[in-house]
This record gives C-alpha cells, structure tokens and sequence, in this order.
C-alpha cells in the first residue's frame, strides 16, 4: 500500500514539474523583450521610449555631430587638416563611393531613427495608448515620433537625393519605410521618389504640428525651457516645416508657416503662441551653457560623463583647437567676406591659431558636451526673408527687416535698405544666402542650401569644383551594404 | 549423523586469484561454485576461502576486465591467475542514460579505460586523450596550464558555435570551457582527478548521440567515476613529482648580434649612424649587457601530484572516497596550478526492490599568473605578452639598471640604456612578472543523489537529481610602477586593481524508466526518459585604479576612481523527452531507434522545441550458420556490419537570449531612455548535423585482434550567422539566422591487438586513425567567404565556400631579389612584385613602379589566396604496452597530418623594428648577386617579413608525429610486499611530449593562438611554447 502511495505521488510530481513551460520563456534580465508590447507595458516605458527616439537623432553619426559636418565640409567653408578617411575626409574631397563609412553610417543611423519611431507608432495603435489612457499625452507622443521621423527623413533627402528641381522630383529617392521592423524577415524595399519623400515629411510634419503641445513646463505654466530645447513642441514643427518647404521650393508655404511664429512685420520678431520662440541678444550666448535660449528651437543635448557625442563625432573635434582639429577655416570661404565686418559679433566666433582660422562656437574638449544645434530661430527669420522674395519676386520690405534682424544683433553698424540692393531681386536673395552662410557656419546648413539651388560646390584647397549635375560626386550615392541587401533599392 | 556426514564431505578451499597481467592479486573477484549460487569474493590481497560439497566441483573465478575461468578444484588450495580481456566484447560500456554490453552496440563508441588517463602531468583528463581514440582530435593549443584543448570529435562541427563535445560527467551534462578571467587557464574539468575515472566512453556517431538532442552533434563524451568494488576496503596512493622543461623555443640574437644588425639596418634606411644607433650598455660586472629574454621568463616548471583513495562495498553498500592534490608549475613564470579535489560516491541496495545513493565532489583550483601570456584567445598581440616579449626584446637591454632598479622609460616602457634615437613601447616583463596579478581560483562542487525503483525484473525506474556549481573569483593588479602618466611634469601612478566573481549553477534532473523483456531469440528494452537542466550565470565586479599609496596591491586599498567590471547575467533552460527502442534477435540483429525532443529557451518563440531521431542497425555475421560453413569463423571470431542514420543538434556557444528582440535603457538629458537594441528572430534554433554512418566491427584469433572500421558523411545545415539585412529596414543588430551549410566526411580505423602473450612476455598494441574531409558548402546568401582576425589584428584565415572551415589567408612571395635584395611578393594574378621599405614602394621586376588595380601595392584583400587547411585531415595515436616480469613499457605516439600552420610568431622573430630577430635572419641580403632567405634589413620595415599581412613564407606544414607518454614501471613482487600488508606497489617514470618529429619550425605544431575558435584555427602568433616534463612516482595499494 505504502509503496503504491509512493508511486502515485511520484507520477504526480514528476507529471507536473516535467516541463516548465515558463522556464522556456525566460523575462530578460537587463533588457525588455519586443514580444507582446512589452515595451509598451508602463507609462514610464512608454515616455523612456520617446526620449529615446530623440536620442536616436542625437547619435554622433546623425544630428549630434557629423549630419552637421559633413553638410559643412561638403561646402567650401573647410580645409581638410588630418586626411582621415574615418573623419569625413572623403565627403570634403567630394570623393566618398558607395562603400564609405560615412555614406553607411549616417544612411544606417537615420533609418535607425525613423524604424524607432515607426515601431513607436505602431505599437502605440495597438498599445501603447491604452495603458497610456491618457489620450492628449499619447497624440503629443505620437507626434513626437512622426516629428522625429520627419527630421530623419529629411536628413536623407539633403545626403543621397537629388533636389526637388531635378526632374520634377521624380528621380528616386530612398525607401520610404512607415512600419517598424523588429525581427528577422525580408526587408526589400523599392525606392519612392524624392517628391513623395518630402510629401511624406511634410504630412508628418503637420500631423506633428497638430499633435505636439505647445509647450513643456516644469510645473503650471511656468515653462520648461530643457525640454522645450530638446524635445519637440507645435513651434518646433512649424520651424522645421519652414525650412522644409524651402527645400521643396514651395515659398507660399514656407512663408505661412513662417508667419505662425513670426507674425510681426517689423523687428523684434518672436513667437507669440507656445514657446516663446525668439533671438537672444548676443549670438554668443546661444552656444553657451545651458543652451536652453527660446533662440534654440531644437538642439541635441549632451551631459558630461555620461552623454557625449563620441569618439570622432563632435563638432569641436572637428571645428575647434580643442582637441583633434580635423579642419580649419578655408581661407577663400565665408571668412573672406569683407562685408561679413570685423566688429561683428559672430567674427569673434573665429578663432586664429598658428596663421590658421577655426570656430569657437563649440568651446569644449573633451568629452565634448557643448550641445549640437539642429535649428535656430534665426534661420526661421532667413527662410521667411529668403521664402518672402521668392515667393513675391520683389524686394519685400518684410524680408529686409528679417535680413536686418539677424544682421543686426550681431553687426548693428549694417542695416540693409533698398537701395542695398541695386541689383534688384537677385542682390536681395544673395545677400540672405551668404547671411545664412555666415550665421551659420559651422551649422550644417551650407550643403543644404547649395543642393536646393542647384549652385555647384565650390573648389576649396586643392578640391575642385563639383558641378550640381556631376553624376558622381555631387550628392552621395546608396551605400553599397544597402545595394547588396535590398534586391529592389535600385539605385 | 548429517552433520557428520556433511562434516565428512565437505572441504575448504582456500587460494588467491591473481592477474596475469601484472601478476597482482585481485581484490573483489567473485568465486562461484559451478551449478549453485553459493560464492565469494577475494580479499583485499586477492585470497578467499569457500566451503565446497562432495564430489567433483569447479569454480567460477570472474572480474572485471579479465576473462572468466572455470577451475576444477583438486587438493585444497586453488590458486587462479585471470586473462585479462582484451577489449572484451561482454565489456559494458555507458551510453546515453544507460549501459550496453560492447557486443549489442549499434551505434559507434569508443571507450577509454581510466588507467589509460593516470600518471600523466596533465592539468585537466582531456588533454591525456590524445592519440587514444578514432576520431579524436585533441591539440593543446598553449603552454599555459589548464587551458582547455582543442577537442573535435570527428572534425570541425560548426563556425559561429563551439565544435567542443558534450560532456556528462556521471550522467550530469558539464560546464566545459575556460571559465578564468585571469591570464591562466581554468577548463572547468579539472575538477575531475584523472585518478577517480573508471572509463570515458565517446560516442560518435547520430544512433548514439541524437539521444542528447540539441547538444550532441559535436559528439559525446561520458565520464564514468569509480565506485567502491566488492570486497574490503583498498587503500590506494598515487604520488609523482615531475620537471618540465620548455621545448623547442626559438633561437634568438644575442646582443653583439642584434646591435650590429640594428645598426645595419639603420644605415641601410639612411639614419645617420652619430644620432640614432643601439649599442652595448655595460652591465654591473664591467661586461656588456647580453639579456637572454627567454631565460628570464621562461623556467623549468615543476609538478607534484598525489591521489589517494579508499573503497569498497559489501553487498548492500558500496563506497569510493579520494582525495586529489596537484600542484603545478608551469614553464612560464609564475604560471602555476594549485587544485586540490575530493569525491565521494556511495551507493546502497537494501533489497531488491529499491537502491539510492549519491555522489559529491568538491574542487578548488587555483590558476596562477602575474600577467599576461599573450596566447590565450584575443592576446596574441598584447604588448606585454610574454610568450611574444621572450623573443622580442633587444637582448642588449636589460631588466634592471646596474644599480638594481628597473630599466624603465620616462613612460614606463622598457627602457632604451645605451641606445641612441630608438623609442620602445614594450613592456618591461620583470616588472610585470616581480609585482603583478592576474590570478583565478574556482570553487567547484558538482554532486548528485539518485532513487531507483524495480517493482519488476523487468522494470526499473531512476530518478537522479544533480547540481554543477562553480565559483570563479578573479583577482588582478597592474603594478604602479611601470603604470604611470605624466602631466605637466606630474607623475600619477596608473596601477589597477580588478575584481570579479562569477557564479555559474547547473542542475539536472533526469528520470527514467527501463523496460527489458527477453522471450525466445528475441531480447527487447525501452528506455522512456524526461530531463529538465537549468543554468544560471552570474557575475559582478569592479575596477579600481589610481592607488592612493603606491605600496598597495589589492583592491581592498585606497583608489582613486572606481568603475563596474565584469557585471555578466545568463540563464537558459533545457526541458526534454527522449526515448530509445533496442531489440535484436538472437544476437545476430540489432536494432536499436532513439527519438529526443527538446525544448530550449534560447531557441526563437517558434522553434522551441526540435525533434531528434535516429536509427541503427546492425548485423552479427559471425553468429549465423552460414559462417561456420563457410569457415570464415576460422579467421573471424566475431564479425559485425552497422549503419545508422540520425538528425543531431548543436546549441553550444549559442547566446542565452540570441533569439530575443530586445530594447535596451540609455539616457536622454538625465532622463532613462527605451530603444530597440537587438534584433530577434522567432525561428532561430539548433544547428542541424544529419550523421550517416557504416561501421564494421570484427575480431580475429579469438579476439586477439579486434578492429573497428567506421565511414561517416555528416551534412551539417542551419549553421548560424548574423544575417545583413538591408540598412534601411532600421533594425538595431544583424539578426542570428540558421542558414549556412557545410559537411564533414571521413573513415576511422581502430585496431587492438595481442601482438605476443608468453608467460613472461606480453605485448598490446592500438593504432588508430582518422581521415576527415571538411567543406562550407553555403555561408549566407550572396556571400562566398569570411576572413577572420586573430585578435583583431591580423586577418589570417577564412572560411569559403567550397573549401573547409579556418583556412589560411595568405598572401603568396618568391624569395628575395638578388639583385636589389627586395623582398619579391607574388600578387593576386600570380605576377612578381618587389617591396621596398624606403618610400613604402611596390615595384615591377623591371624596377618600375607597380599600380595595382586596386591602388595601394600589395594588399590582403586584392593579392591574397585561399592557401590551405589548418584542421588537419589525419590524426590517430599509436599505443604500445609491453609486459616483462614485473616490468611494464607503455609508449604512445601522436600524429596528426595533412594540415598547415601559420608561424606568425616568425613574422615578429624576423621584422625589422626594434624587435629582436631570429638567428634565421642572419641569413640576408647584403651584396647584389647574393642569394639570401630574408631581404635586405631596413630599419623599421614591418612588411617584408610578412608583419603588415601573413605570407606564405611563414606558413609551413603542420605533419608531426609525437613520442607523446613513455611510462616505464616496475611491480615489486608481491611475497615481498605481503608481508608489509601491501597488497601491490609499483614505481615508474613517465616522459611527456619527449619527441616530436616536424618540419614545423616553430615550438609545437600542436597550437592555436585562438584557443578552441573554429574559424582561426592553425595559427602560431606569439604564443608561449609548451614544455617536456619527466616525472617519477609510485603507486601503492593497501
């Protein structure tokens, strides 16, 4: 008898702890699985999730250092100094192929950024806004990623894509990917045009516009001026879409969004909803701590110790004495404006050292946390200025006073008239590009802005000049990675 | 009246059974009397005494081992000496979650007796298997103790995932691998005294191993501990003390050698002889400084090793208690080897019905090390690593300045004494080797209980439980005395202290139940079984540097800064159901069919559970009618066809959570962040072999002459890669993906053989060997090939389709140019280039310069080629046992053939920096018209001699044969011991790696810069050479 209990016991023991089924799908211990929404089990997931979104675009190999150098030293301003392939060397010698690191890295990080946002946005439908219950805070947050992938979308179409101009925008672009990937599984995926592209950045654009909050507070209404830097608010997306749809040579449009958060005719210009969107008196304060200015729309922000840009990655490595100086000022560039005064403040941002000229808008060596700018408001005022003329066709007394704006918080002994412009028209919009070329130097708007007017790049050093229909050099090509992996890409 | 009667009848005899091997008495032989059940056993000393009836009687005299007799008694004492049986075919041996008899195998096994493992200086049992069995490969891939070899089981299995066997150590699957975080090794095996093996059983082929599932495509290997005989309890003691000299190092410049070459080749590169020269620095004793490097940091190691055991049983108990001492010296400095182990096992049957027991053991092993090697995988070209600075260093400097302080730089490099204009940024190894750590100690303890229940006969149920635990604890420190930066003229020592614990806990538990049932010719078992084994991983630590005093040395001290340091977690569970049907009829056929499901948590969320099968077949020709009339039994005493075929898996080396997508926390502005970090994939799983197998077994001469003839094709699918999906789909990592493909096919011969037995004179011979052909026949799709690096540094091998795994990749050379004295290389479409160090300039023959298609001279990935094979295609031992009187030879040689290796230590022995060159260099170019080995010497060239990448004058075969044991023993008579109480005693001498017979120039063509990596295997890059250890011990028996 006793044996039998023993043996029954036995069978039942041994028939339940046989398999256990749990032990087979372990929780992760120091990451949270993809399976089942996981990530969109908490509130706080959710929010760790957005920022994260941010600090994807924030990587050093996108808008925390090289997006910015290269659309730098692609342009004429730069000289190389160290002829380091790793440090975008090739790109100033307008001679990187298919297989440059850069060309893969930075194609490989900004569809980094954009398969985040879009598993973010997927998994929110599904979701992540029920757990968040909370719909207000979960369209801000969904805007917040479409406004990501929108940036990171147009970072592309600067690097890889023709301009809009050419062939009516139908030339091929890049993949235009809108659903998350998170596993193994075939991912080929047939260019879109550099048209639609756009038109897809815009829609995020708007949606973001509509979705974002108008501003971030700490608490009440007092606002928060960390958050309303690094994260995106209504004002943001309005900003970027003027600068958009000067890529797209759609100037009615730029000019619309322009007015929302520079409505005045006459200077002082400011946002007057939301943020208080603004130029600080002094450039130079913009790019000292605690880069929190209302003139720093959005900037990528970096912490000492523990978020730095990154071997390699940082502006002042490349900019600055302070630490590598990869480059220094092309003497035959922008600092050879005798118009560009000695007086004016942002002539103090150039530094000389040993008979050579460098910036000093990123001051700090490393481990470089001088935060990188993505937009300021006074490339709204130019885009406005620059939108305004185009879009008139006339020497539009709007955009002078925009023009002066920023000409004069830096040189108040230059202000712009009609009579500055004999020329007419053409004197005008000259005059706002090389403004755009000065204030923002060292930026990552010069390349952008040769690209949409189709002007060549200028020879620099021994570089020659690149014409805007060269086939090879002028843009990027496709990094070869992506050639051999996707069957459809085409191009 | 009956007693009387019985009393008058019955007689006592008494007698000793001996071996005719030794001539020793045997303990715990069982005697029965012919026709009853009546019987006993040998004592300790080998006597027994039984009471025996009227009449004409015989004794049944049987053991272990030997072959049974049957003795007719006359006269009162009985005296019986046993054959021991050669490779006796009723030998059990163990197999997957039970035992066969050798004769009802189907599957392919190779057993090794655990007396063929003792009295070697080993530190861990794997590396004495070389040479023991077919279709083994074992390569000792250093001469640091305790690293784990090489060990491939017919050939390379895999190329992402470890090619290493399963290892079940009395039915518990084992941690394997090198589990120190110091600069020795630590195979997590030598907890096992070789002394407590009683067999190590390998199995081969898929009808034996697809019963492991998921793990068993690299092979088998059970390990079976001894446990206590029958009889009274023995006492044994095992003790030696051994010398290992280091073998074979080369031969280097001495200092008037090295500072005329140096000069030479200044001069040659235009330095101007007045500023920039090496020179003799004089010493303390007025004579100049000839630093021998080698002899400073390598030694003649030293190695003590006692074992001692006592067992026994009766008949409800049996019992097996050891004790294990090692302590070893390696032959690098400082590199040393404490392990002192203890096992118990004990077993108990109270009735027929039930039986239980258990086993523990505990190990503590401490693997010594001031510093670095450099030939532990992904060292081979530190700076300070010692194997490599023992022929670098400039003979003419010196470790200590002649005030006795150490020779060091402003930077705490070496310093440069009497040279002028000559930087050197090698370390100074007696600083290193004088004050540094880099040392591990395991804690181990693996032990398991079991309950077994036979309701039936024919029925028996076993529950076993077991654990495998092991603590490694690490603890290193880099001196503050060469470690120091300078600022401003501010000295800050740089000393590090590193700490980390590591836990790693297995455990097991395995039930079965067993089905036997024998009717007519027909004899039928089942074996159901469930297994679950979960692993845990973790571990934690910190390092400190900058010491606030300099005289401290332990982390425990004043540090300035503090950082986390080997935080490691993992954990991943195996459940499993498997089961094997054997049958056969009349002992003529054979069937046996097994069937395993597992279910493992790193496999995708769609392929947790893989099914593994096999079938075998086999078929006993030697047992049917038609052989005796054919009289082949006259030849073949026994006579066996097998085949089988079975689907075996590989999940070893695979990522706890590799099939996970995961998202990862960061940091956005102080704020926690969330972001996808690692690619999943659903379906990842095992990789696949598909074994096929034929196999013949015969014996010849009533099994003097046993051999096994084994023809294998293994197709190995679903070998994993990280697959490159397309940059746009935005994924965080190349997800894992089953899809490669390659095969290994081969044929294995093994033969034992009773070459002469006399009375006084007996001679036992093996020979083996294993002929294996690897090829990659798919990587992943749209690539044809992947070059690997050794430590990341120089990429000398590569796997292609078409070709087999861990292939050289080498760039070809002709000679040296007589005329110009230019190194002549040999580019990718076979045309001659000459290198020319100053001006960095490749040239036509034509003296011309040469534009290569790619744009920059010669270059790896233009010009080199798919050389050849370091896996070699032969190896086998050949083992010989000579018994004269009380005198027993064994000598075994190793040889493994048909397979390359790259010297890359040859490149560093002959380049032109300030590195100390071998003496082969002697032999350059000086004059025009002259025919040299090596180029013209340039001061600063690293290309020529093959540093800037591997060329083929550095690649030589790696064919050896090796005198790998002589063990010489003598057996004191045993009248002369008895006396003492000594049952026996024998005293004997063992050499180790005496003879190895190679054109391979280098220290041993046995090595592997890249520890146990299938895809850069056969490289020699700097590794510390291996030793030859003579060692003298008895062994005693009580």
């Amino acid at each position: 008898m006793k044996k039998k209990i023993i043996f029954i016991l036995g069978i039942i023991v041994f028939s339940t702890y046989s398999c256990q089924k749990a032990l087979l799908y372990p929780p992760l211990p120091t990451s949270i699985s993809n399976q089942d929404y996981a990530p969109f089990s908490t509130p706080a997931r959710i929010t760790a999730q957005v920022l994260a979104l941010y600090s994807n675009l924030r990587s050093g190999q996108l808008l925390g250092g090289r997006y910015q150098i290269y659309n730098d030293v692609k342009a004429e301003n730069w000289i190389n100094a160290t002829n380091n392939s790793v440090t975008a060397y090739q790109t100033w010698l307008e001679s990187v192929n298919s297989g440059s690191s850069e060309v893969l890295n930075l194609w490989t990080q900004c569809y980094f950024a954009i398969n985040n946002a879009n598993l973010f946005i997927d998994g929110m439908a599904a979701s992540g806004n029920t757990v968040l219950n909370n719909p207000a805070l979960a369209a801000n947050y969904v805007a917040e990623a479409k406004f990501v992938r929108a940036v990171a979308y147009y970072c592309l179409l600067q690097m890889y894509c023709p301009s809009i101009a050419v062939n009516g925008g139908a030339s091929l672009a890049v993949p235009l990917r809108l659903i998350g990937a998170s596993a193994y599984g075939n991912y080929d995926m047939a260019p879109s045009t550099v048209a639609q592209v756009y038109a897809q950045v815009i829609k995020d654009l708007n949606d973001a516009e509509t979705g974002l909050p108008v501003a971030y507070y700490t608490t009440g209404t007092t606002l928060d001026p960390v958050s309303n830097t690094t994260r995106a608010h209504k004002n943001t997306a309005i900003a970027y879409k003027t600068r958009v749809y000067l890529s797209m040579q759609q100037y009615t449009n730029a000019v619309t969004e322009a007015k929302k958060i520079a409505p005045q005719l006459i200077a002082p210009f400011s946002a007057t909803t939301g943020v208080p969107n603004a130029l600080q008196v002094s450039i130079a304060n913009v790019f000292k701590s605690p880069y929190t200015t209302t003139e720093s729309i959005f900037s990528m922000p970096f912490v000492n110790a523990t978020e730095v840009p990154g071997g390699q990655n940082a502006l002042a490595d490349y900019f600055n004495t302070v630490s590598t100086t990869e480059f220094y000022l092309n003497p035959a560039g922008v600092v050879a404006d005798t118009k560009w005064k000695s007086t004016d403040a942002r002539r103090a941002l150039v530094s000389t050292v040993s008979g050579k000229n460098y910036i000093t808008k990123y001051a700090l060596g490393s481990p470089f946390v001088d935060w990188a700018p993505v937009i300021r408001y006074s490339e709204v005022l130019l885009n406005y200025a620059e939108a305004q003329v185009r879009a008139t066709n006339t020497l539009d007394l709007t955009a002078i006073n925009l023009l002066n704006a920023v000409r004069g918080r830096s040189d108040a002994t230059t202000v712009y008239t009609v009579a500055s412009f004999p020329g007419g028209v053409p004197d005008l919009l000259a005059a706002i590009v090389q403004e755009r070329n000065i204030e923002f130097l060292g930026e990552g708007l010069r390349w952008a802005d040769l690209l949409r007017l189709g002007l060549p790049i200028p020879a620099k050093g021994a570089v020659a000049s690149v014409p805007a229909n060269d086939p090879n050099n002028y843009i990027w090509p496709v990094p070869s990675s992506e050639q051999s992996n996707n069957k459809l890409i085409g191009r | 009246m009956l007693a009387s009667h019985a009393y008058a009848q019955n007689r006592t005899i008494t007698g000793t059974v001996t071996g005719t091997d030794d001539g020793t008495p045997i303990p715990g032989a069982s005697i029965v009397i012919k026709g009853t059940k009546i019987g006993t056993q040998t004592s300790p000393t080998g006597k027994f005494t039984i009471t025996v009836g009227p009449g004409p009687q015989s004794l049944i005299v049987s053991f272990i081992g030997y072959v049974a007799k049957v003795v007719p008694v006359s006269g009162t004492v009985v005296n019986v000496a046993l054959d021991p049986s050669h490779k006796a075919l009723t030998e059990v041996v163990i197999v997957g979650y039970g035992s066969q008899k050798r004769q009802d195998i189907v599957g392919s096994v190779a057993s090794i007796s655990g007396k063929d493992l003792v009295e070697q200086p080993v530190q861990n049992f794997e590396q004495s298997l070389a040479g023991k069995a077919s279709g083994v490969q074992i390569t000792i891939p250093n001469g640091v103790l305790n690293t784990p070899p090489v060990f491939h089981i017919r050939g390379t299995n895999s190329i992402s995932l470890s090619s290493q066997p399963l290892i079940v150590v009395d039915g518990i699957a084992a941690y394997t691998g090198d589990v120190s975080g110091g600069e020795s090794g630590g195979n997590t095996l030598a907890n096992i005294n070789p002394d407590d093996i009683e067999s190590i059983d390998i199995l081969k082929d898929a009808s034996a191993t697809a019963i492991y599932g998921s793990r068993g495509a690299n092979g088998v290997v059970i390990v079976t501990t001894k446990k206590g005989k029958k009889g009274n309890a023995v006492v044994s003691l095992d003790s030696w003390y051994g010398v290992t000299k280091p073998y074979r190092l080369p031969q280097v410049l001495d200092a008037f050698q090295y500072v005329a070459l140096k000069n030479e080749a200044l001069t040659n590169f235009g330095y101007n002889l007045a500023t920039t020269y090496t020179a003799l620095a004089t010493g303390p004793d007025g004579n100049p400084i000839n630093t021998d490097w080698e002899k400073l940091i390598y030694r003649d190691g030293s190695s003590y090793n006692t074992s001692a055991s006592i067992s026994g049983a009766n008949e409800k108990t049996s019992y097996y208690f050891s004790a294990f001492y090692t302590k070893q010296s390696g032959v690098l400095q400082k590199n040393d080897l404490n392990n002192k182990a203890i096992l118990i096992n004990i077993d108990h049957k109270p009735n027929k019905y039930i039986s239980f027991g258990g086993k523990i053991s505990y190990s503590d092993n401490q693997n010594l090390a001031a510093t670095t090697s450099g030939s532990l995988a992904g060292e081979a070209y530190n700076t300070g690593g010692l194997g490599r600075e023992a022929v670098l260093l400039p003979p003419n400097l010196g470790p200590v300045n002649n005030d006795g302080s150490y020779n060091l730089s402003s930077t705490g490099a070496l310093g440069t004494m009497a040279d002028k204009g000559i930087s050197i940024s090698y370390t100074n190894p007696l600083v290193a080797l004088d004050l540094d750590r880099a040392n591990n100690e395991i804690y181990h303890t693996v032990g398991n209980v079991y309950f077994q229940l036979s309701p039936f006969p024919w029925m028996s149920l076993k529950t076993i439980y077991g654990i495998d635990y092991i603590n490694s604890v690490n603890d290193a420190f880099n001196n503050p005395v060469s470690n120091f930066s300078t600022v401003a003229g501010v000295v800050t020592n740089a000393a590090s202290a590193t700490d980390s614990y590591v836990q790693y806990k297995r455990s097991v538990w395995t039930n079965t139940a067993n089905f036997d049932h024998t009717f007519g010719k027909h004899s039928l078992s089942l074996l159901l079984g469930n297994e679950q084994q979960q692993s845990n991983t973790t571990g934690f630590g910190e390092s400190r540097s900058i010491l606030s005093d300099p005289s401290f040395n332990i982390i425990q001290a004043g540090f300035t800064t503090t950082t986390a340091s080997g935080n490691t977690i993992g954990k991943n569970y195996l459940v499993s159901f498997f089961g094997r049907f054997s049958y056969d009829f009349d002992k003529r056929y054979y069937l046996s069919a097994t069937l395993r499901k597992d279910g493992y948590s790193a496999f995708g969320s769609d392929s947790k559970y893989g099914y593994f099968p096999s079938l075998g077949l086999a078929w006993s020709l030697s047992q049917e009618k038609f052989w005796e009339a054919a009289k082949l039994d006259k030849i073949f005493s026994s006579f066996k066809i097998k085949g089988s075929w079975g689907r075996v898996g590989n999940n070893n080396g695979l990522g706890d959570f590799a099939s996970y997508g995961t998202y990862g926390t960061g940091v956005y502005n102080g704020q926690p962040t969330l972001s996808a970090n690692a690619t999943g994939n659903n379906n990842l799983a095992w990789e696949t072999s598909s074994k096929t197998d034929i196999g013949l077994s015969f014996g010849i001469l009533k099994d003097r002459i046993t051999a096994d003839l084994g023809v294998y094709k293994n197709d190995i699918t679903g070998l994993i890669f990280p697959y490159q999906e397309p940059p746009s789909a935005g994924l965080p990592t190349q997800p894992s993906v089953n899809i490669g493909s390659m095969f290994n096919k081969g044929i294995e011969f093994n033969v034992d053989a009773e070459v002469l037995h006399s009375k006084n004179f007996r001679w036992n011979s093996n020979f083996n060997v294993s002929y294996n052909i690897n090829e990659i026949t798919a990587l992943i799709p749209g690539v044809t090939f992947f070059t690997y690096s050794t430590s990341s540094l120089e990429t000398a091998s590569i796997n292609q389709v078409g070709f087999p795994v861990g292939n050289l990749w080498i760039v070809r050379s002709a000679g040296v140019d007589p005329t110009t004295g230019l190194r002549i290389f040999v580019n990718g479409q076979g045309k001659q280039v000459m290198y020319n160090f100053i001006g960095n300039k490749y040239l036509n023959m034509d003296g011309t310069p040469y534009v290569a298609t790619s744009g920059i001279g010669i270059n790896q990935n233009a010009d080199a080629v798919n050389y050849g094979n370091t896996t070699p295609k032969v190896v086998g031992g050949f083992s010989n046992n000579f018994h004269y009187k009380s005198f027993d030879l064994n000598v075994l040689l190793t040889y493994q053939l048909g397979f390359y290796v790259y010297y890359g230590t040859q490149a560093t022995l002959t380049d032109q920096r300030f590195w100390n060159n071998s003496t082969l260099i002697l032999d350059h170019w000086t004059t025009p018209g002259q025919v040299a080995a090596y180029p013209k010497v340039v001061f600063g060239d690293n290309v020529s001699n093959g540093t800037s990448y591997p060329t083929d004058f550095n690649v030589y075969s790696g064919n050896f044969v090796k005198v790998k044991t002589i063990n010489f023993g003598y057996t004191l008579p045993h009248n002369l011991l008895s006396k003492a109480g000594i049952s026996s005693l024998r005293l004997y001498v063992t050499g180790q790696n005496l003879f190895v017979f190679t054109k391979y120039p280098g220290p041993d063509p046995e090595v592997s810069s890249n520890g146990t990596g299938n895809s850069n295997a056969g490289v020699d890059r700097n590794t510390a050479a291996n030793g030859r250890t003579f060692t003298a011990g008895f062994s005693v028996k009580f």
